[in-house]
């Protein structure tokens, strides 16, 4: 276990726990502090699940905004002992580096998921699923040639065909597994063909083509709809959530399924967190509640695995959401494992590879 | 009482820099394994050298650019000196990601410039101006400069100016009393502001990550990207590399500085 800044991580945590105690001088006897993203997935998770769950349990509920650098401030506070955080919301990549550093408890699925109506993917020992994301191809479709549509990995890596500015992410485990499906690997040979030295070589190779055709490599969501926006590249990866919203102002754009990446993100519960179980009962609620899962996915579209959901969305919605089957049908499962374990070592040569 | 002053400047910055250089060789047990993955790759030097790069232009365009303008400013009578020192402000109140977003609207291939240029006629396709090495260089030296300007500008004020009135009395020609007695006078500011932009561009990433192109990787990146993984060991040890290498580099331009000083004061007309 890497141990190093304990001194800053301490610091780190006792400046946050005086910023949580300033805004809790009022103390109830059930209390749950939430961290978790902010902007409008803050509001709409406030207006759906905390503010009712408050009422009904009688708990005065805190929500904190952890966006950047969560996974250090979570670590910060595990390893000083002060855990000011009850649940936390887990991107894909969070959730293996939170189990790697030992720094979530079990989750306890008779409380969470009494019925076993959960799939087995979404009940990890460590996490719940509460939502899916897919990172897509999406393209500027006014931009394409005339009568073409652009449908495959294989299309985005056809410069002859779709010319045209491209976009892909500034980091490795965003790019490798799309570089070897543009190279004809199937969906499900994917992380095996990875694993191999020759693999690795293979997608480095297969990107060595399109190399040149990348006008930026995006490191943001934000920045690469930005993009598309402003015209700046008609082909670019970005989050299936983030489409809608570029839609709505009036762009012409569409997701390309085949070969997205899908992702769960996960609600964890700290190692040493003091509410636990107010943690399980919220936790409860945002990964079974059908109801409010469809109220939750209007406005942000990525949906969890509650039972029956189906009956709460709009058909036409579901179609261009990552769990529809259609769409689970052609992309492949983001295996973050493989990723907390290569990483270090990948990214070395990626960046390498981006400055030659 | 100068302790309460001491206590806050350990805790808060000696302490920390402290802890950062320990956990760089310290992990939990000693260990060269960081050092040792630094040196052992290109990469990592390769991108420091970068960084030094981009820094020593940045904050050399920034003095030459800066220095007649604060020379403008002081000469003005007091009151318009203030509404000058205002519009150079202006921007640096503005926040940095603020004026990175205005310059991708400029230079975009959609932007300001590329379309004017289009609409008149200059060019018929859009030159790719944003995601350049360029595009760092303009929208860091647009964000520093207000920095270098007032650090020179308020150099400049101490400067009494009959030294130079004086050197004309004696016989020297405006060329030769600016070059042989303000330039040297003025120096040590000019110096100072470029040390201040050298650092502070050495420690830049959300510029050159938002308008550079892909091979505009700065050492703060790199740092950014190791802190994400955890691997705080590493990232303490880069963060060291960034610390001597920034260090001995405002050493060199301080003793530059020095020789030019006494070469533009001392030398022969």
């Amino acid at each position: 276990m890497k141990q190093a800044n304990v001194y800053i991580l301490r610091l780190l945590a006792a400046l946050m726990s005086m910023v949580i105690f300033i805004g809790h001088a009022n103390t109830q006897s059930r209390e749950l502090v939430v961290a978790g993203a902010g902007g409008v997935v803050a509001n709409t998770s406030q207006q759906i699940y905390l503010d009712p769950l408050s009422l009904d349990h009688d708990i005065n509920i805190t929500r904190v905004s952890a966006e950047a650098r969560r996974m250090a401030q979570l670590e910060a506070m595990v390893r000083s002992g002060n855990v000011l955080w009850d649940t936390v919301e887990l991107s894909a990549s969070d959730y293996p580096i939170g189990v790697k550093k030992d720094l979530l408890q079990r989750i306890d699925y008779n409380i969470v998921d009494p019925m076993q109506l959960l799939p087995a993917l979404s009940r990890r020992e460590f996490g719940v699923a509460v939502s899916a994301y897919s990172r897509v191809l999406v393209v500027r479709s006014d931009k394409l040639p005339d009568g073409d549509t652009l449908s495959s990995w294989a299309d985005f890596w056809n410069v002859g065909k779709f010319p045209g500015p491209r976009s892909l992410s500034g980091r490795p485990e965003d790019n490798l597994e799309f570089a070897l499906l543009a190279d004809g690997v199937p969906l499900d040979k994917l992380y095996e063909v990875l694993s191999t030295e020759e693999g690795l070589d293979r997608a480095f190779s297969k990107l060595d083509e399109i190399k040149p055709h990348i006008t930026v490599w995006w490191r943001s969501g934000a920045q690469s709809v930005q993009l598309l926006s402003d015209g700046e590249i008609y082909f670019s990866t970005t989050f299936n959530g983030r489409v809608s919203a570029v839609r709505e102002s009036g762009i012409p754009v569409e997701i390309v399924w085949n070969g997205g990446a899908l992702h769960l993100s996960f609600l964890g519960i700290p190692k040493g967190a003091k509410n636990v179980e107010e943690a399980h009962i919220y936790a409860h609620e945002r990964a079974t509640n059908a109801e409010k899962m469809g109220q939750y996915i209007k406005v942000i579209p990525y949906p969890g695995f509650a039972a029956g959901l189906t009956d709460y969305v709009d058909p036409e919605e579901f179609v261009s959401l990552p769990t529809h089957p259609d769409n689970l049908l052609v992309q492949f499962s983001a295996n973050e494992e493989f990723w907390v374990d290569n990483l270090e070592k990948i990214e070395e040569r990626w960046n390498e590879w981006l400055l030659q | 009482m100068i302790w309460p002053a001491l206590i806050l400047l350990f805790m808060f910055i000696l302490a920390p820099a402290i802890e950062i250089f320990r956990a760089s060789i310290f992990d939990p047990e000693f260990t060269t394994e960081h050092i040792n993955r630094i040196f052992g790759r290109d990469i990592y030097l390769t991108i420091l050298w970068r960084t030094i790069k981009v820094s020593l232009v940045v904050s050399v365009l920034c003095a030459v650019i800066a220095y007649p303008v604060a020379y403008f400013i002081v000469k003005r009578p007091r009151q318009q000196q203030f509404a000058f020192l205002f519009l150079i402000f202006v921007p640096m109140w503005m926040n940095i990601l603020i004026r990175t977003y205005a310059w991708m609207v400029v230079l975009g291939r959609e932007g300001i410039i590329n379309s004017t240029m289009i609409a008149l006629g200059l060019i018929d396709e859009s030159i790719q101006m944003l995601f350049t090495s360029g595009a760092v260089y303009v929208s860091m030296i647009q964000i520093l400069l207000p920095i270098q300007i007032v650090t020179c500008y308020s150099a400049m004020t101490e400067i009494d100016f009959d030294l130079v009135r004086a050197a004309r009395i004696l016989g020297a020609s405006p060329a030769q009393a600016l070059r042989r007695v303000f330039l040297p006078l003025s120096l040590d500011g000019t110096i100072t502001g470029m040390i201040i932009v050298f650092m502070l561009s050495m420690g830049f990433f959300i510029t050159p990550a938002l308008v550079g192109g892909p091979t505009d990787l700065m050492l703060a990146n790199l740092i950014e990207m190791q802190v994400e993984q955890l691997n705080w060991g590493f990232a303490a040890t880069i963060a060291i590399l960034l610390f001597t290498s920034t260090l001995l580099f405002v050493l060199v331009i301080r003793s530059l500085s020095k020789m030019l000083t006494k070469f533009l004061g001392g030398g022969n007309l």
